[in-house]
């Protein structure tokens, strides 16, 4: 909110007198209203004066322009102009040579067709002053306005101006009358006072024009008030109102609606002032909307209401959706004379759901969603009807009409000494209650404070102590730490696996990123899902940003080809290996949905894989290698089986199961895929990691001191059968007699050519045999590996 | 002593022989001839019976002496060759050690998880467990358990992204506070590191996120107590004793609330033009204030019994400062290029 340091003036005197504007916005930041900027509205101006136009002639060559001698007080001036709209005897703004503009632009002498001109005569826009008045002619000043002022002291146009950050609970601080109350608080030898627009004024005759009932079925509408003003002339504000407004990032409009949104400024009560004419009938009623009512806003949007929001009607026609916006028929026009103005209190929860639920954040729905004080409504009708007589000449001393219903009132608050000391580390209560006084908060009795109307934020004791320690400022308290727990501070399996599994991957030459938690609609299509695959069944976004961001991810893998995708665009040739660790989102069924925690990564081979020690060659196995290491390091031992993805390379592709538990897969990712990304050689993985979280205690077994004996086998073995099972088979046909066992099988040599049928291959195992009780003698190891032969050939192996 | 095998000259001989051997082959051929099966001192040796008994004595110690010597320098010459040859292998194997490496070349971290853990890690040893909780969230524990119930201005805040049941992608990592309070009860001491999601997206603000949501419940917990976990953990991290200043601020589920600067990390406040803290010498870092009575209460915990503080600090925020880098949305588009040169990893791979 924008709040003008010399506005503040009309409401308070600050103590100390010397306070600067940047002292302020300090203590202000501090005690929790952010100051985000303070503007100097004069800018670089510097010596622009009044000057009384004393005679106006045509330029005798170009009659577009218009030469004025002006009287600035010190001496006549002569200044060339192309606007129309002054004539002798107005009073303008001057920068002669030498001034300087708000926006820093000096003036010197300018010939137009042979006439000197020594500076220029300034419109409002020159001035900085925007929608102030018409860009394309003089400022006209005001008659009271002196040859030679100068124009950075007049009329508000060198104010001070603080862009305050209000927090949604400081309703009562969006007006000038609330920031001078909280200054007071903060300064409070400071003296509050009342601008004389604010004085009572009587008004005690009953209304020229009969005027029905006012009628509040709906309990959200606490008070609603009318004033009248007869005779009104519509016409533009005064000037300094004018500056006021402007600075106050309000246009301007007309004197009428100017005095609604001065007094809104002001005092923060938002008005609105109708033409009393047009009125559909001379009665209001404020009542709740029936669900599938509609309504056409000021903004010329149709509405569909719910039986939530309220409605201002007059003869049964809605005029205005109360608290939030004006309906379109019964604004001010130039013929406006006699004008109806409401000043209303409407329930924070109602106006709240309202304005959030259509997306209508108008300054009123924004004041009365943050409470607007209900006490304010019968000065603030007061207020706005004096200025209808100022600014519009109007009729104004007639009595206001009024309905109220059960409004909000203070309720005392307690504060004990125990929980100021416990919270702030500072317990002096009599000090405290003078703080609290500074922010109107008043002592009613033991220990018992009662909160002022426009701070209906404050109803438990903390709040109390939050205005103290506010006041006094944080940052003398002392630093402690926390004392024991009764029990350890536990990392989390989950947090402690992720750590782990990305200092492997990262070790093992993997870079860790993060993606969007969201993908594009289509991503399940592009991974070739079917749409009974679990993870094409998405989690969708009711108001995404955009439909790139819309789906719910349910598996990494498109992210990190996002990061590939990236990463070659940007250049880069070397090889690509990230992984990232999150959360994916599965639908179970309509309404479940679970969160697993998976890891997954990449490996591309990069597209110029030359280097001295010959070219990278890292496929399949390799990232077979690096999702074994993880798990065994778990403790856990996986198995792979040939499997199936739909993005995968259907001749490359393995499940990886731990403890008879598919999760998830190691692949080169499919063909077709990769030729979209234009990449060749794309190896995968992606685990369910939930199931590692508990890391595998190992199991001891002591090394033996006996050594080893080795013996190698070569098997002619069908292309079908996998390696696995030729282990398995292997390890069958060792018989377990107990005291010799089979230590180790390795497979050494793969061997499919010359030699070696069609349909076949050649797998060559080192077998090692042990005992742990002695060392075998040759003719026993022998006599076993030639058992182990004889049952492989039985099993129907051919042994090379 | 028999005529022509006079032990001096084998010794001469020897030893004449040896200083001409230079290579390991020679050397054995030395061995053969002076002390194999028909070298010159066994032969020696043998013809010893032959020699009269008073002078086969003294000639058996002499020759003895000789055989050792011969073997003594035979091994000392031969380590002497061997390490040579080795020396001149050596030489000879010799490579340019500053070739690239073979295989893979370390990979590297992400600035925002490696804060996470950090954070965490130092969290833990001021007695804090980590707690979490799902990134779907319900309103109910989003908003309504944190005091924003649906009319409150303060969801204006934080702008939200639904899904069409009307559950929501949390806008803060505050609804885990709730959650454990649910499951432990007080006393509590929880850190909740997590991705968060607002519904905004420009050069300062990404629509997905990382927070980590800190909460201490106990018995009488006072602000001091807040205030210096907070600076410890701050301290900790940047790894300096930074200066700090607490605001005044508003949060629905705290009372009282504050927000925290600390001093900016690049200036340190001397840098008037300072691309990070822009002149003003200090940076924002956390929200935080004492948990509102009504938030205790929606976690089951008697608010007249216990109390407690919270804080939130953006995790990527802090990245950024720590690592000095100055656009947000470069840390989620999962670019290596972009990563490998900047932490850690080499530009090479």
């Amino acid at each position: 909110m924008l709040v003008s340091w010399e506005l503040l003036k009309n409401f308070i005197d600050i103590e100390p007198i010397d306070l600067t504007p940047e002292e302020l916005a300090e203590r202000l930041t501090f005690s929790g209203s952010e100051v985000e900027g303070i503007t100097y509205t004069a800018g670089k101006m510097r010596g622009i004066v009044a000057a009384r136009i004393d005679a106006l002639e045509q330029h005798p060559e170009e009659r577009k322009y218009s030469i004025a001698h002006l009287n600035t007080g010190t001496g006549e001036h002569v200044c060339i102009t192309s606007a129309h709209n002054m004539k002798a005897g107005d009073m303008v703004f001057y920068a002669g040579e030498g001034a300087v503009l708000p926006d820093g632009t000096e003036m010197g002498t300018r010939d137009f067709a042979g006439v000197k001109s020594y500076g220029m005569m300034l419109s409002a826009e020159e001035l900085g002053l925007h929608d102030v008045d018409d860009p394309s002619g003089l400022l006209i000043l005001p008659k009271d306005a002196r040859p030679g002022d100068n124009a950075a002291s007049l009329y508000h146009v060198g104010d001070v101006i603080f862009d305050v950050s209000i927090t949604p609970n400081r309703g009562d601080l969006l007006s000038i009358l609330g920031m001078a109350r909280e200054i007071r608080g903060l300064y409070p030898k400071s003296m509050l006072k009342v601008p004389e627009w604010m004085r009572p004024l009587k008004q005690d005759k009953e209304w020229c024009e009969n005027f029905g009932s006012i009628s509040l079925p709906d309990k959200g509408c606490l008070c609603y008030r009318l004033g009248l003003a007869t005779g009104a002339k519509m016409a533009q504000s005064p000037l300094t109102a004018k500056i006021d407004l402007a600075h106050l990032g309000m246009r301007p409009i007309v004197n009428a609606v100017d005095v609604t949104n001065y007094i809104m400024l002001m005092l923060g009560q938002p008005l609105h002032a109708f033409d009393l004419n047009t009125l559909p009938e001379r009665e209001i009623t404020v009542r709740a909307a029936h669900t599938g009512e509609h309504m056409m806003t000021l903004d010329g949007k149709d509405r569909a209401l719910t039986e939530r929001d309220m409605l201002i009607t007059s003869g049964g026609e809605a005029i205005a959706l109360a608290g939030v916006m004006g309906g379109e028929q019964t604004g001010i026009n130039d013929d406006t004379s006699t004008i109806v103005i409401e000043s209303a209190c409407f329930s924070p929860v109602r106006v709240g759901h309202t304005s959030r639920r259509l997306g209508i954040n108008s300054e009123a729905a924004f004041r009365f969603s943050r409470t607007v004080d209900p006490a304010l409504s019968r000065t603030a009708l007061m207020a706005a009807t004096t200025l209808m007589r100022d600014w519009c000449g109007a009729v104004v001393d007639y009595k206001p009409l009024s309905a109220e219903n059960e409004t909000y009132t203070p309720k005392p608050v307690k504060l004990t000494r125990k929980k100021l000391s416990t919270y702030l580390s500072w317990d002096n209560m009599n000090e405290a209650a003078k703080i609290l006084d500074g922010f109107g908060i008043v002592s009613v009795g033991e220990n018992e404070f009662m909160p002022p109307t426009w701070r209906p934020d404050i109803t438990i004791e903390e709040d109390l102590i939050e205005e103290i320690g506010r006041f006094r400022g944080y940052n003398d308290t002392p630093d402690k730490l926390p004392g024991e727990m009764p029990r350890r501070a536990d990392i989390g399996s989950s947090m402690e696996l992720a750590s782990f599994i990305r200092k492997s991957l990262m070790a093992r030459g993997y870079t860790e990123v993060v993606t969007y938690s969201f993908l594009p609609e289509d991503f399940p299509e592009k991974l070739r899902l079917s749409p009974d695959d679990i993870r094409a069944k998405t989690l969708t976004l009711a108001n995404p940003i955009s439909r790139d961001q819309m789906a719910m991810r349910t598996t990494l893998l498109p992210g990190l080809l996002m990061g590939l995708r990236t990463a070659i665009a940007s250049g880069w040739r070397e090889p690509v290996r990230i992984f990232e660790q999150g959360k994916i989102f599965l639908k179970d069924d309509e309404h479940e949905h679970i969160e697993p925690d998976h890891a997954a990564a990449i490996l591309y081979n990069g597209s110029d894989t030359r280097s001295p020690s010959g070219n990278r060659t890292e496929d399949f196995y390799s990232v077979k290698a690096d999702v074994e290491a993880l798990i065994t390091a778990r403790g856990y031992e996986a198995v792979f089986v040939a499997g199936h993805e739909p993005f995968t390379h259907a001749g490359q592709t393995a499940n990886v199961f731990v403890g008879g538990k598919n999760i998830g897969y190691v692949a080169r990712l499919k063909p077709a895929i990769e030729q979209e990304l234009d990449v060749s050689g794309v190896y995968v993985f992606e685990l369910d990691v939930s199931g590692l979280e508990q890391a595998k205690k190992p199991e001891f077994t002591p090394a033996s001191s006996f050594p080893a004996s080795f013996r190698d086998i070569s098997l002619l073995v069908s292309i079908d059968k996998s390696n696995d099972n030729v282990m398995k088979d292997i390890r069958e046909c060792v018989s377990s007699d107990g005291e010799i066992t089979l230590e180790g099988l390795r497979l050494f040599d793969v061997y499919v050519g010359k030699g070696i049928p069609e349909g076949f291959r050649s797998l060559a195992y080192s077998l090692s045999y042990r005992s742990h009780t002695r060392t075998l003698k040759d003719e026993e190891v022998e006599a076993i590996h030639n058992n182990v032969r004889e049952s492989l050939k039985q099993k129907g192996y051919v042994i090379r | 002593m028999p005529e022509g095998l006079n032990i001096n000259a084998v010794r001469a001989s020897f030893f004449e022989a040896l200083n001409s051997s230079k290579t390991l082959q020679e050397l054995d051929d030395l061995r053969i001839k002076y002390t194999g099966k028909k070298g010159d001192l066994t032969l020696l040796l043998r013809s010893l019976g032959k020699l009269p008994k008073e002078e086969r004595k003294d000639a058996g110690q002499e020759l003895n002496a000789l055989r050792d010597e011969i073997e003594l320098q035979l091994e000392q010459t031969g380590k002497k060759i061997r390490d040579s040859e080795n020396e001149q292998q050596e030489i000879h194997e010799r490579i340019d050690v500053t070739l690239p490496e073979r295989g893979r070349t370390c990979g590297a971290f992400h600035p925002v998880i490696q804060t996470m853990h950090e954070i965490a890690n130092i969290m833990q040893g001021l007695g804090y467990s980590v707690a979490t909780g799902p990134e779907k969230e319900e309103e109910f524990y989003n908003f309504e358990c944190l005091n924003m119930p649906s009319w409150h201005p303060a969801r204006d805040m934080q702008d939200t992204f639904y899904f069409p049941d009307g559950t929501l992608l949390r806008t803060h990592t505050s609804p885990v506070q709730i959650r454990a309070m649910l499951q432990y009860g007080a006393p509590l001491r929880i850190v909740c590191p997590g991705k968060v999601y607002r519904r905004d997206n420009d050069t300062t603000h990404s629509p997905m996120f990382n927070q980590m949501e800190g909460l201490l419940v106990d018995k009488d917990v006072p602000f001091s107590v807040m205030k210096g976990t907070l600076t410890e953990m701050l301290n900790a991290f940047f790894g300096r004793s930074l200066k700090s200043r607490f605001r005044a601020s508003y949060f629905p589920f705290t009372e009282t609330s504050m927000e925290l600067d600390i001093e900016c990390v690049e200036c340190s406040g001397h840098d008037e033009h300072c691309r990070v803290c822009h002149g003003t010498g200090w940076l924002e870092v956390a929200g935080m204030g004492m948990v509102h009575p009504n938030v205790i209460r929606a976690g089951k915990i008697d608010p007249d019994e216990y109390n407690g503080f919270a804080f939130g600090i953006g995790l990527d925020r802090m990245a950024m400062l720590k690592y000095g880098i100055g656009d947000l949305r470069l840390l989620f588009d999962g670019n290596i290029s972009y990563f490998m040169s900047g932490f850690g990893g080499a530009a090479k791979c």
